[in-house]
């Protein structure tokens, strides 16, 4: 099935986060906000949900600790113990420094994955750019008309009475 | 813009009741400078380090925002100006302290060993050290705080470039000031152990213990009237990120300090956690690290939390108790001997201390508008965004 979309574009930040959270007050289905930037306090505009890479982020960080640890003692008192400076087999201490990098690493590199993963971002996926401007200097709202009583023109006003610099229409079709 | 009141919904009595306890505090100090010098000298120290930390603490962030030209700390920025004010106060104490009870210092009853050391602590070059610091952070404290009360009046932009200014230099000067101070006031308690990153550590904990004291006056203010309509969530939010990062980045100085010390393994250096592990000074010792990091790891890792005045608040006071500890663990053992010591003229001066912190906070704010409503960067402050 194919959406038919209106697509505001502004200028300003103050406008696309005004004109976000007017849109979704009054019932619109907002399919998504393009920017150059992140702009701050747009998830909250959109009533997006809170993110979940947080946890992604936590529990991948977590057992990089916990597998750094128990690879270490491994290694270093299990498998192949040697004597260094007479320390204990077991020595915690000097372990903290490696558990803290690979703890870094884990939930870092996953974290930057999970967010690809998540939007899809692959090798090889075509851009597809809402506006060749939405990059640079514009702010793209994207509305979808959603059947018949969509009120285009209620809806136009809306955007234009927040400085929109260019109303589009589009029909996207299905993938 | 309507200029906010300074409509302190405080309880009756409150003024009265803190000077109380300031009194009683004093007294007892007063007493236990008769019948036991050395203890009470000792947690005069650290009493009188703390109020100046705390001080700092207050220069130093307001400093950096400047110096950064940030906006989103505008709001509140009358918290950590008027947190300065207790400088000259903790300055005195410690005065007394360096002039009165310098035999606190092992340095000056003995030979010193080095010639460098016996050039660098004597009683002379060490008094006037300190005048130098704690004169120049007074000075500079003044005239920061100064200039932003003048722009409630001139509203002039140049303010805000004249501050940052004066605060980059600050910056620099507190950077070697502090670090300095840092080994004259408390490293040289034990004048043969030495560690570099001493004056770091320090700094770490004098700046989380500053902003958890933001954070319980910022949330107190909000609540008791004249922050109301300036400071929300996203500020605490903010300030929560802050004593985060903070409470880790002292861990992670601890943890070097540690771990140096740990891995050479020589008695000369391991004699200083050796004197910190034994006995009932061990659970002082863990304990220390659960106030100032763990507890507040956990607890400030979710955002809902830092958003919550309620439970960040609750954390803050945690690291604050926690900062306590860790200073003591830094003052007393040498004079304390094999167990810690705890009793009325340790409570006398940490009660003391914290009223009087309070007394002079509010006498601080009830000098200026509680928001500096001149500054070009307020609007910009009342409506971020995380």
């Amino acid at each position: 099935m194919s959406r038919r979309l209106l697509i505001g574009m502004f200028s300003d930040e103050h406008d696309i986060l005004d004109v976000t959270k007017a849109a979704r007050e009054r019932g619109y289905r907002i399919v998504d906000v393009y920017a150059p930037y992140a702009v701050h306090g747009m998830d909250k505009a959109m009533g997006l949900p809170p993110s979940r890479l947080p946890w992604v982020c936590f529990l991948l960080g977590l057992s990089g600790a916990a597998l750094k640890v128990w690879f270490e003692y491994w290694t270093t008192a299990t498998d192949w113990p040697i004597n260094v400076g007479g320390k204990p087999w077991d020595s915690l201490p000097a372990f903290v420094p490696i558990t803290f990098e690979v703890m870094v690493l884990f939930a870092g590199i996953s974290t930057v994955l999970a967010f690809f993963a998540v939007s899809g971002l692959v090798p090889g996926r075509s851009k597809q750019l809402i506006h060749p401007r939405s990059t640079n200097d514009r702010f793209a709202l994207v509305l979808e008309q959603t059947d018949a009583a969509f009120d285009k023109a209620a809806a136009r006003r809306l955007l234009e009475g927040h400085n929109a610099v260019e109303v589009l229409e589009r029909v996207e079709e299905a993938r | 813009m309507n200029v906010p009141e300074m409509d302190f919904k405080m309880p009756v009595g409150l003024n009265g009741f803190l000077r109380g306890v300031t009194l009683a505090g004093a007294l007892i100090v007063a007493a236990g400078l008769m019948w036991a010098p050395q203890r009470t000298w000792s947690s005069l120290l650290l009493a009188g380090y703390f109020l100046v930390c705390l001080g700092l603490a207050g220069v130093f962030f307001v400093a950096t925002h400047y110096a950064a030209g940030a906006a989103w700390h505008v709001a509140f920025r009358r918290v950590p100006e008027a947190m300065t004010a207790i400088l000259p106060y903790g300055a005195g104490i410690l005065a007394a302290v360096f002039l009165f009870g310098s035999s606190l210092y092992p340095w000056t009853a003995e030979k010193a060993h080095g010639g460098f050391q016996a050039m660098w602590l004597n009683l002379p070059f060490f008094l006037s050290r300190a005048a130098l610091y704690l004169t120049l952070w007074f000075l500079f404290a003044r005239a920061i705080v100064r200039r932003s009360r003048l722009q409630d009046v001139t509203r002039a932009a140049m303010d805000t470039q004249k501050n940052a200014r004066t605060s980059i230099l600050f910056l620099v000067v507190f950077a070697v000031t502090f670090w300095l101070a840092s080994f004259d006031w408390l490293m040289s308690l034990t004048p043969h152990w030495y560690s570099t990153i001493f004056g770091i550590y320090n700094f770490a904990g004098m700046f989380s213990s500053g902003l958890a004291v933001m954070i319980l006056l910022v949330i107190w203010m909000r609540r008791a009237g004249p922050l109301r309509d300036f400071v929300n969530q996203e500020h605490l939010h903010d300030l929560g990120k802050l004593l985060f990062a903070f409470s880790t980045f002292w861990m992670y100085i601890w943890f070097s300090q540690y771990m140096l010390v740990w891995y050479a393994n020589i008695p000369e250096e391991t004699v200083y956690y050796v004197q910190r592990q034994h006995g009932f000074w061990l659970p002082l010792f863990i304990l220390n690290f659960l106030l100032n990091w763990v507890v507040p790891f956990v607890v400030l890792l979710p955002t809902r939390t830092k958003r919550d005045a309620g439970i960040l608040g609750k954390a803050a006071l945690i690291v604050l108790l926690g900062r306590w500890l860790d200073i003591y663990l830094m003052t007393q053992p040498m004079s304390s001997g094999s167990a810690p010591r705890f009793g009325l003229w340790e409570i006398g001066a940490f009660t003391g201390a914290c009223s009087l912190f309070v007394l002079i906070f509010l006498r601080a704010m009830r000098r200026a508008l509680p928001v500096p409503m001149g500054d070009p960067m307020l609007a910009e402050s009342l409506h971020y965004h995380n």
